[in-house]
């Protein structure tokens, strides 16, 4: 299917999210559509998806205009959409959720399974998606709910397009790899793909042109051989430095030791496993894995807020066992938390409020009880000008804010009083490279003030950029500590469970995947050593703000 | 939501005996209050199960005291058998034959009172019956909840069927017609719920309290202008259904054929509802609408218009559920005569887990419990006070929802409004 884009603009009244876009795919070609976020990506794909009209412009499939009023009318044209929030209902057989919308039904509307079944057997084998029908969704890895998705997509009347948003965001490196495969294959069967991204490596692994969106507007065409500074400058809108500099660590005594934790969930499971962690003075340990395997209650139980069922934290050599968030707060623990949605920003308090929330009670924001509003303001405005909080005025409601800037108020927060050890969840999560690469900057000058520092990050990238020491955690465990110049194949082994010894896992993993695919990782890794880059956020401005809708 | 498609990989598999010690300790404390209760208050010789409508002849004598002394011994040794760790798969067992030995001790306990019988088929036929309004007042909440709109006005549109059943079956003189039209009441006020929940978007459970009392109100205010006319507000009632001679089979007989067309349908309802839901395209897309909208609407499917005329069409059900108050009992219309079982219907659907078979269990459960109480309070003879025994299913849910079937999981969109194009 050819697919061309004329003049797409999209208008949310005086807000412009696309003008005038142009674009083309061709028959069986990757086309990747690279911007920050917010850039008016996504706004763009529930166009042709028939998610959203378009304000004016037209859509052309084979040179015809298309109307899409509903996705019905896009599937039906022929084009398959993989959201980057997966569209999967969990409770669903896999052949069921492929089957919804166009079931099949033998008379009456009475399901047929076994018809049903089959169809998944036949697309999951024409595209090599090994998928087991009868699975239910929920208790499938992340990876294989991506593949139902896939097939999902592909089992449209006639699927020739295949729209591809952000799908890496919540796979691990093995999953990636497998996935930039099936993208390759796909085209090669002359299926055209267009694909969402912010992530360099992987547009220039698999593109086969690149297409780089900026505040709703094309602003360069690349061919995949453009380096990764030439895409982030396109995206960005100015030269980026790619590089957090650093000197070598010098770590001092432990400011954060961590014995024996365990903790159960409601739902009788060990989310943390006897974890055992250590973090001194003026380092940056960067906890590596693939989400869900226990970062959010490691991060939690640090703060306080979750009890464990065993074992012993300390902060700065003192247990902190029973004592509440506040008082840890104050013994100087930071906590920039992983969704600032829920646990880092009221979002209906003003950005001044938002940034004494942790020290409200305390001189000279108030006396007795009362709150110094003056005081309060004062610092305001201090911590806007330092941090850079693109902000109205400090009286504005932090949910009026983007995400990068709700993120820079809680650094800004988190910051500005004396901190003896900081819990860096996710910190530049939904940022833009701007933001990323100051954020980044400000937290390794933490570490040369003498902050211990554990960043909890999913991208692999910012942990390469920023830890002296990398941690890497499996189902609840430390399973590996290693120097941050270990290569990121050990580490992705690590994170899925295998063991830093373990040799014939890796050729068992990478004939998986073919040797074609294992060359990506390979051929991607080859910069990457102390770089930082624009692939740190994991999920848009809005959904991060979801949350407390 | 982003976090309910990124699931963790499963991790050690290891389950909390915690419930299960909790629910072993429960026991012993249940055995050892029945065993107290019943040397204080003290016990019968004997108690009697009678086939009273097919062997009238027949009648069963259990030696109370030894009975209820091993009903008690086996409720002690499963308890002890939880405390001290069961296999999971055996704690369901476990904690239902643990449930039904208190129960059934009890009753034996109350019925070995002398002058007291169990009339067993009577009873029984009657926990038929009296489950209906449960059975059609929860399969409403399960066709609401299961495509995301949650549904407490069921009381209200019992009300409304209620009293219109009883309107419209005076007008025209036909009982029947009182039926569809409490049937057609029950739409239009669930509706109204329909259209506030998926055009407005109005909080569903301030939409549902709001229509309770709205129901009320007026259908208390038409019962008094009623009462100034004659005849539009005069019991009227359905034959009873006797299939011949398998009425004369023992237990089945007197309970499953010969009862009222209410209790047929809702036996029916059960099939059908089941096999709407899990075997036709209508179900999918329910469940579908009612777990992921986004994902329905990702596939084409309008998901306010389908909330919408499931809601409208589940209206049938609770106002059919509403036509048995008056048209099943024989009864007039009374101000509030629903008496709050459209919210016992409620927990009757979440016992049931939103799932037709279970809340054919939950609503017989209540039923049973209703009508034993009913038969021992009308025996005057009880040894429990009604009001305690009244108390008995409430209790039985807490049970189930605590122990038995552990946490009841609500469709993930219930009660929540959906704006397409929201991610």
């Amino acid at each position: 299917m050819r697919l061309e884009l004329k003049g797409l603009t999209k208008k949310f009244g005086s807000f412009t999210a696309d003008d005038d876009i142009d674009l083309v795919v061709e028959p069986g070609q990757i086309h990747a559509v690279l911007g920050e976020n917010g850039a008016g990506k996504s706004t763009l794909m529930n166009m042709l998806y028939g998610i959203l009209q378009p304000t004016s412009g037209e859509i052309l499939i084979d040179g015809e205009p298309v109307d899409f009023s509903d996705p019905g009318e896009a599937i039906a044209a022929g084009i398959g959409m993989v959201h980057q929030h997966f569209k999967l209902v969990g409770p669903f057989s896999v052949a069921d959720n492929v089957q919804l919308g166009r079931e099949h039904t033998r008379f009456a509307g009475v399901l047929s399974a076994g018809a049903a079944r089959r169809a998944v057997r036949d697309v999951s084998e024409q595209y090599g998606l090994h998928l087991d029908p009868d699975a239910i969704c929920e208790d499938l890895p992340v990876g294989v709910q991506q593949r139902v998705e896939i097939v999902k997509a592909l089992s449209g009347p006639k699927t020739e397009l295949l729209i591809l948003d952000e799908p890496t965001a919540v796979l691990t490196p093995a999953e990636i790899t497998e996935l930039l495969q099936i993208m390759r294959n796909l085209a090669e069967g002359g299926t055209s793909i267009l694909f969402i991204s912010h992530k360099l490596k992987e547009v220039q692994a698999v593109a086969d042109t690149i297409t780089v969106i900026r505040r709703g507007k094309v602003v360069a065409e690349l061919e995949p051989t453009a380096s990764e500074s030439e895409m982030a400058s396109a995206m960005v809108g100015r030269a980026v430095s790619l590089q957090v500099d650093k000197s070598a660590a010098e770590p001092g005594e432990p400011r954060l030791e961590v014995t024996d934790l365990t903790v159960v969930t409601d739902a009788g499971v060990k989310a943390l496993d006897g974890l055992e962690l250590t973090v001194h003075a003026g380092e940056i340990v960067g906890l590596a894995g693939v989400e869900g395997n226990g970062q959010t209650e490691l991060a939690r139980s640090i703060l306080g807020l979750l009890k464990p069922d065993a074992g012993h934290i300390a902060i700065d050599g003192e247990d902190v066992h029973g004592r509440n968030p506040a008082r840890r707060i104050k013994a100087g623990l930071g906590y920039i938390p992983e969704d600032r949605g829920r646990d880092g920003l009221v979002a209906e308090f003003s950005v001044a409020e938002n940034l004494v929330l942790n020290q409200y009670r305390d001189a000279p924001f108030a006396s007795s009880g009362v709150v110094n509003a003056s005081a309060v303001d004062r610092r305001a405005v201090d911590s806007i000008a330092e941090f850079d909080i693109r902000t109205q005025s400090p009286d504005e409601s932090a949910s009026s804010l983007s995400g990068g800037n709700q993120q820079k108020v809680i650094i800004a927060r988190e910051f500005s009083r004396p901190r003896r050890f900081l819990v860096a969840a996710q910190p530049t999560r939904g940022v833009d490279v701007g933001a990323t690469q100051f954020i980044h900057s400000r937290l390794v000058a933490e570490r040369d003030t003498g902050t211990g520092i554990l960043l909890i990050s999913s991208e692999l990238d910012e942990i390469y950029a920023l830890a002296d020491r990398i941690a890497v955690i499996y189902n609840g465990r430390i399973v590996g500590e290693v120097d941050p110049d270990t290569p990121r194949e050990v580490i992705g082994r690590l994170m899925v469970g295998g063991r830093l010894d373990d040799e014939t896992d890796t050729a068992d993993d990478e004939a998986d995947s073919g040797p074609e695919a294992a060359a990506v990782v390979n051929d991607a890794e080859v910069e990457t050593e102390t770089e930082t880059d624009v692939e740190t956020s994991t999920e848009t401005d809005e959904d991060a703000n979801g949350g407390d809708r | 939501m982003a976090s309910d498609t990124m699931t963790a990989p499963p991790l050690v598999d290891e389950t909390k005996p915690v419930r299960h010690l909790l629910a072993g300790v429960v026991f012993l404390v249940l055995a050892v209050a029945v065993r107290a209760a019943v040397s204080l208050v003290g016990i019968g010789e004997s108690a009697t199960v009678a086939f009273d409508r097919t062997l009238t002849d027949f009648s069963w004598t259990l030696p109370s005291d030894p009975v209820v002394a091993f009903l008690n011994l086996v409720v002690v040794g499963l308890a002890i058998w939880m405390i001290v760790g069961l296999p999971q798969r055996w704690f369901k067992i476990a904690t239902a034959a643990a449930v039904t030995a208190v129960v059934l001790s009890l009753l034996i306990w109350n019925y070995s009172q002398p002058g007291t019988v169990f009339r067993a088929e009577s009873i029984l036929a009657g926990a038929l019956f009296l489950s209906m309004p449960y059975l059609f007042g929860a399969f409403s909440g399960v066709v609401c909840e299961r495509s995301g709109v949650i549904n407490i006005g069921i009381e209200g549109q019992f009300l409304m069927g209620a009293f219109t059943g009883v309107l419209v079956a005076n007008i025209t003189g036909n009982v029947y017609a009182g039926m569809v039209g409490a049937m057609l009441a029950g739409s239009l006020s669930t509706m109204l719920l329909a259209l506030l929940a998926t055009k407005y978007q109005v909080n569903q459970v301030v939409v549902g309290v709001i229509l309770n009392l709205l129901a009320l109100g007026f259908t208390s205010f038409m019962y008094d202008q009623l009462k100034k006319a004659e005849g539009l507000n005069s019991a009227y009632s359905v034959k009873t259904i006797t299939w011949g001679p398998l009425t004369d089979i023992p237990i089945l007989g007197p309970v499953l054929f010969q009862q009222k067309v209410f209790v047929y349908v809702g036996i029916a309802m059960v099939a059908v509802v089941w096999f709407l839901l899990y075997r036709t395209r209508w179900g999918l897309r329910t469940r579908a609408v009612g777990e992921h909208p986004a994902a329905a609407d990702s596939m084409g499917v309008n998901v306010n218009r389908l909330r919408f005329w499931n809601v409208t069409v589940a209206g049938l059900l609770s106002g059919f559920g509403g036509a048995w108050f008056t048209i099943a009992n024989s009864l007039a219309f009374g101000k509030n005569m629903t008496a709050g079982l459209g919210f016992v219907a409620l927990a009757v659907m979440i016992v049931g887990r939103w799932n037709p078979l279970g809340v054919l269990a939950g609503a017989l459960i209540f039923g049973f419990t209703t009508q034993v109480a009913r038969d021992l309070d009308a025996a005057g003879a009880s040894i429990v006070p009604g009001e305690f025994l009244q108390m008995l299913p409430y209790a039985v849910t807490l049970v189930v929802v605590a122990g038995l079937i552990g946490r009841a999981k609500a469709p993930a969109a219930d009660g929540v409004p959906y704006n397409p194009g929201d991610k």
